[in-house]
């Protein structure tokens, strides 16, 4: 092993394995502890004990790493995985502020939804394998951050899949549970053999996995423009996956079947932001290819826009928050097409904190309320839960863009650098869907929270302190957290700085005043359709009625892939299968049993049965060899 | 060398091969006996097996543990004349694997035959006459030996897919096991009618008057003579192999046969087709695979996506499962066919872990067929709500076979996959997108089989009075599963060992390779 | 004095006799025997090439050792071509081999 000697380093690696070790502890002790106590509720704390250590170590250690940054600028450390002829491939970490910053983000949220799924899980059979579940996802999801080699983030990256796969499918007896891990499986499958293609094209081109040496090479022109566009290009299409970008966001709201926490911790603020993570990793040679950041820019536009429609007239309240999150993810990525790195990181972070703590709420929402998810059946529910209507409101405050709240300053950033790339259409269309996602926000955070309370929810109550306590700490971060954009001392010039020395901090008075704006407009008009009711939803909805319908029905978009999948390519599978029974199988090789056999039947008269007529034979043909020898030795 | 290791590989070629022998003498009402020797010799044997993996040594490489007993020679022999048929023993870095391979699959198939109650001294026999045959061809060093082993591995799968073997009656056509085992047979002998003309026409060509396979790897045999060569032994062990279009006799055997053939069937004996290929096509023959190899490599894509596509169309599990072996040994004939290092290094490991995941597949089938009597995708749901142990170690061997990090499949194929690229991206695209059509079907059967409500009334009428109380697998089905996940986790997460094994061995048959051209 | 022609002769005529008795002969024991005439025909052969073969004397007692060597394997035959021609007769009461057809399509 080679390192550069920090300390940091050694504590970067270390955080992973630890959450590693915990997901092998606990399903270990799970099995032998099963044959020891037939009654496991007596150990049922056992596995939320290991995994929350083990990612509260994870949380300490990040501190450590962060000084190391902040004072010695990061580096890398590998090892040998694999060495086939002359090639190596190496497993390694590489620590610089962006990767930093995601490890303090992955690190805490895993930590808070771990704490509020003590709460939320009680009493489920399984309980101890969603904890095991939780330390695999958080192992994954920090290797994934730290991966200095596109292979070893691959690994990750499948993992994480393979996390978010099992948590969503964890009430497998539900079959709409079993579809929705299914699908997101696959969909996000479909972007993973992209990225693998990318990968081993790269590796190709430079042969090296190594990202930095990639960097390099490619810096230098060492690729062919070809090579460079499309592995880029694929390389993209593996993110759009796991960010759930258009036309690959089908699978996220269907994960929604998994428990709430789980959609907080992956389906929102970590695993379906690595997609946008690894754009911003990869964006030096992002950025020698402008084609393929103009498409990641319009993918980017179009998701956000799109999905922010469809938050605006979903009834389930999770939905309404997957839909939210594949818009935001479509902002950053949006972003990231401008070259905006440091406000797209800061975005993810916010949007992460933000979000986790608009699942939780809801899941709170959800626990105390028997598990209804429709916000048309929620309502006043500030009087039976106020903890978790004021978290709720600050989080969603903060996604709207409310200053002073973080959501306003990240936005505000993201803007800002659309603005300096010089898309000015880009950035009308994006102050549009900034209008759309405080008009959402607005809907989800009114509907549930205010008016007057229906019957059936009088017995609702607040949730247990280990699931608002986690839900404080986040609206108190939510709130404040933006304030690290400013340039708060001498040593901190503000984030964009901080993450890329060569951006100022700077501010757009009229934008910034333009967004709030918006954000204010779009509340009240949410007022007044949700609460007040002065506007007629009703009305609205008969302006346009085909265009809600389509909206409602997600465009189509899952209709038809369901019709691709059913009858083209299962279809296709059906007959190729068929192909292979019929015409290979039954007319190929039975088809030629069966001639052998007809010819059999043909030729078989020839065994008359009498020793005579087999003697003869012989005899005949011993003198016809006899002859035949005679004539060829003339 | 000591002793003991010259002699090991005859030892774990005759353990089987005793213990057959044994076991014919063993009075036939004491199955517990014969269960449990037959339990003790498969431990042994697959101990001395990976004993011997570990300890070959991979900084001298070449063959080691050799050792050699004359059989016959010829009175007319022109050079070497005293040892033209010689059980000459041996492994390099490629059958090293491969005799471990066998060991574990050996191990893990007699455990789950423990629930065979129909003559299980016949079975024991036949089976571990067949084990005997497979270690030979991965250990003899002489063609008419391999030859010998080969056949000798071949003959005991009739008798038991005939025997032990199920019918099973499908809505559209019937396959019976007398269909399935002689269809079987009939494709092999056909197989090894193909080999054994070209390995005696290797042994006419070369003048040595030896069947010796390091003495003949010597000669330069005549290019023409190369080409017409090779697609008789690349066809002939590539029957067995799986190769496209001679497939079918594979998933209609795995059908037919019961868990502990399937097992060695899938996992082992299509890779003596693989090993076959390597041995006697690219060492002795090298120009002629050099020629042969774009074939070849076509006929590889094709099995991938074909394989996983029909797949894709199965209802029946086994049906399923065997196909994605066709699929998967594609990406072996692919990566052999890349002529590289890391494609070749990446099919042997991909020989190896394929060998390990499907083992796994059927025994978890093994135990849900033994104990609902079906294994139609339709009529199974939510089975995982009475068998969490086989629920969790098929989603195990499917993740394999889907190739996710940290488990083998995914080593081996991204080797395959880079090999691939070197030469031929877009074979190499095919190969990742079979890898994506793997992942649908695998999930889909996942999620209908084993997850999803368990109809109680159905599983009631389903499954066999004998499990009603405890329908999960038991004991034995347990630690053989267990062993065959944790080989799969061991080879996905720390590779480097096997890899560097497996390096030595394919470096030298490319150096062969070289050398020639 | 005895020529390698008188050999042939007889051993042609013996061989033509044990035919002509193998074709024509019903009788299972006489197609039997008839065998033996042809075997002990070409014994007779052998025996005269090898005395009057131009070569040494190792290579001469060859044909002794042939002879010797299809004698003994005669024998073996003969008693297995008994042993299923009595549980012929057990089964089928006969011994007539037009009766003996049950290997016919």
């Amino acid at each position: 092993m080679e390192s550069n000697n920090t300390l940091g380093l050694h504590a970067a690696w270390i955080i992973p394995s630890i959450s590693a070790v915990a997901f092998l502890i606990i399903v270990v002790s799970m099995r032998i502890a099963g044959y020891f106590y037939s009654d496991r509720t007596k150990l049922a704390l056992l596995a939320p004990i290991v995994s929350i250590t083990a990612i509260l170590a994870g949380f300490i250690l990040f501190w450590l790493v962060l000084l190391d940054v902040l004072n010695f600028g990061g580096g890398s450390i590998s090892m040998n995985w694999l060495v086939v002829g002359l090639t190596e491939i190496r497993w390694g970490i590489f620590v610089d502020k962006v990767s930093v910053a995601m490890l303090g983000l992955v690190t805490f949220i895993s930590l808070l939804v771990q704490v509020y799924s003590i709460g939320y899980m009680k009493g489920d059979k399984h309980f101890e394998w969603y904890f095991a579940i939780h330390a695999l996802f958080a192992a994954a999801m920090l290797t994934l951050i730290l991966a200095d080699n596109l292979l070893f983030l691959y690994f990750a990256w499948e993992l994480v899949g393979l996390g978010s796969y099992l948590l969503i499918g964890f009430w497998w007896e539900k079959r709409s549970a079993a579809e929705a891990a299914k699908k997101a499986f696959i969909t996000t499958r479909i972007g993973d053999v992209c990225l693998l293609i990318g990968i081993i094209l790269l590796f190709k081109a430079t042969g090296t996995f190594n990202i930095s040496t990639i960097f390099h090479i490619a810096e230098s022109g060492g690729i062919s423009d070809a090579i460079l566009n499309s592995s880029i290009l694929l390389i993209f299409i593996g993110a759009m996956g796991k960010s759930a970008q258009f036309p690959f966001h089908v699978w996220l709201p269907d994960a929604m079947e998994g428990p709430t926490p789980v959609s907080a911790l992956i389906h929102a603020a970590t695993m379906v932001a690595a997609g946008v993570y690894l754009v911003a990793r990869m964006m030096p040679i992002f950025e020698l290819a402008p084609e393929i950041m103009l498409i990641v820019m319009i993918i980017g536009l179009i998701t956000f826009i799109f999905a922010g429609s469809m938050a605006l007239v979903m009834s389930d309240i999770k939905r309404v928050l997957a839909y939210s999150t594949i818009s935001h993810l479509g902002l950053m990525m949006l972003c990231l097409g401008t070259g905006g790195v440091a406000a797209a990181i800061f975005h993810l972070i916010v949007h992460g904190i933000a979000k986790a703590l608009l699942f939780l709420g809801a899941g709170s929402v959800m626990h105390s309320i028997d598990n209804e998810t429709n916000i048309w059946k929620m309502g006043g529910l500030r009087h039976r839960m106020p903890i978790t209507a004021i978290t709720f409101f600050i989080g969603a405050a903060s996604l709207a863009g409310l200053p002073p709240l973080a959501g306003f300053f990240s936005k505000d950033e993201l803007l800002l650098s659309i603005l300096h790339d010089g898309q000015y259409v880009v950035l009308a269309i994006t102050l549009l869907g900034v209008f759309l996602s405080a008009l959402y926000m607005a809907r989800v955070a009114i509907v549930p929270f205010l008016g007057s309370t229906p019957k059936h929810l009088e017995q609702s109550h607040e949730s247990s302190s280990i699931m608002w306590v986690p839900l404080v700490i986040l609206a108190i971060l939510s709130a404040g957290i933006g304030f690290l954009i400013l340039p708060l001392s001498s040593t901190y010039p503000g984030w964009a700085e901080f993450i890329d020395p060569s951006h100022h901090f700077e501010l757009e008075p009229w934008l910034m005043i333009l967004s709030i704006i918006l954000a204010l407009a779009a509340l009240i008009f949410g007022w007044s359709v949700y609460l007040r009711k002065s506007v007629s939803a009703k009305q609205i909805i008969e302006f346009a009625p085909s265009f809600y319908k389509t909206i409602l029905n997600k465009y189509y978009i899952d209709d038809l892939y369901q019709w691709i999948i059913d009858k083209c390519v299962l279809a296709f599978g059906n007959l190729v299968a068929l192909f292979d029974r019929v015409v290979i199988n039954d007319k190929a090789v039975d088809g030629s049993a069966i001639s052998v056999y007809m010819s059999a039947l043909k030729t078989r008269v020839l065994q008359t049965g009498y020793l005579f007529t087999y003697g003869a034979a012989m005899m005949l043909g011993a003198c016809g060899l006899a002859i035949l020898w005679w004539i060829l030795l003339d | 060398m000591n002793t003991f290791e010259s002699w090991l590989l005859l030892i774990i070629i005759m353990i089987p091969l005793i213990g057959a022998a044994v076991f014919i003498f063993m009075p036939k009402d004491r199955e517990e006996m014969i269960q449990w020797s037959a339990t003790i010799l498969g431990l042994i044997t697959m101990v001395l097996s990976i004993y011997c993996f570990a300890a070959y040594n991979h900084n001298d490489g070449g063959f080691q543990f050799a050792n050699s007993w004359i059989w016959l020679d010829l009175p007319s022999n022109p050079i070497i004349g005293q040892q033209a048929i010689q059980l000459n023993l041996g492994i390099d870095g490629i059958s090293a694997p491969m005799i471990m391979l066998t060991g574990i699959v050996m191990f893990t198939g007699v455990l789950a035959s423990r629930s065979i109650s129909d003559r299980p001294k016949e079975f024991f026999v036949l089976f571990f006459l067949l084990i005997s045959g497979v270690f030979g061809v991965f250990a003899s060093l002489d063609l008419f030996f391999l030859f010998f082993f080969y056949e000798l591995s071949v003959l005991p799968m009739y008798l038991l897919i005939g025997i032990w073997g199920s019918s099973t009656d499908f809505k559209t056509f019937i396959r019976t096991k007398e269909y399935g085992a002689m269809k079987l047979m009939l494709y092999l002998v056909a197989g090894s009618v193909l080999i054994w003309i070209s390995i005696l026409a290797i042994f006419a060509e070369s003048g040595l008057g030896t069947f010796l396979i390091p003495a003949l790897s010597e000669i330069d045999f005549n290019t023409t003579f190369q080409l017409i060569i090779f697609p008789l032994v690349a066809l002939g062990f590539g029957i067995l192999a799986g190769l496209w279009p001679f497939h079918t006799w594979s998933p209609d055997g795995h059908v037919a046969a019961p868990t502990a053939v399937s097992m060695v069937h899938a996992g082992v004996l299509m890779k003596l087709g693989a090993y076959g290929i390597i041995r006697v096509g690219m060492f002795l023959l090298p120009e002629g695979a050099e020629q042969w190899a774009p074939v070849l490599l076509g006929l590889g894509t094709v099995n991938v996506i074909y394989g996983a596509l029909s797949a894709l169309g199965q209802r029946d599990l086994k049906y399923v499962i065997g196909y994605s072996s066709v699929s998967h040994m594609g990406y072996v004939l692919m990566g052999i066919a890349t002529l590289n290092v890391i494609g070749l290094s990446g099919a042997v490991l991909q020989m190896f872990s394929h060998g390990i995941m499907t083992a796994l597949f059927f025994v978890v089938v093994g135990v849900i067929y033994e104990r609902t009597h079906t294994r139609d995708i339709g009529v199974l749901e939510g089975i995982a709500k009475k068998m969490g142990w086989v629920a969790v170690l098929f989603v195990i061997a499917g993740l394999t076979s889907l190739g996710l990090p940290g488990l083998s499949g995914f080593v081996a194929e991204l080797l395959v996959f880079i090999g691939l690229f070197q030469t031929y991206p877009i074979l190499g695209m095919l190969g990742i997108i079979g890898a994506g059509i793997t992942a649908i079907y695998i999930l889909r059967l996942v999620a209908k089989v084993f997850f999803g409500k368990l109809n109680e009334d159905i599983w009631n009428n389903m499954v066999d009075s004998k499990f009603s109380k405890q329908a999960d697998s038991n004991y034995w089905e347990r630690v053989s599963s267990v062993v065959l996940a944790i080989t799969i986790l061991v080879v996905g997460l720390f590779p480097f060992p096997f890899i560097k094994v497996i390096d030595t061995g394919v470096t030298e048959i490319l150096a062969a390779m070289a050398g020639s051209l | 004095m005895i020529e390698l022609t008188h050999f042939q002769v007889l051993s042609g005529l013996l061989f033509a006799i044990g035919l002509y008795g193998v074709l024509a002969r019903r009788n299972a024991i006489l197609v039997l025997m008839s065998i033996e005439l042809m075997l002990n025909a070409v014994n007779i052969n052998l025996i005269g090439y090898s005395i009057f073969m131009n070569a040494s004397e190792s290579h001469r007692a060859l044909g002794h050792v042939l002879i010797i060597f299809v004698i003994t394997i005669a024998a073996a035959e003969l008693a297995l071509a008994i042993a299923i021609i009595l549980r012929l007769y057990r089964n089928k009461s006969s011994i007539n081999t037009d009766d003996i057809n049950i290997m016919r399509w």
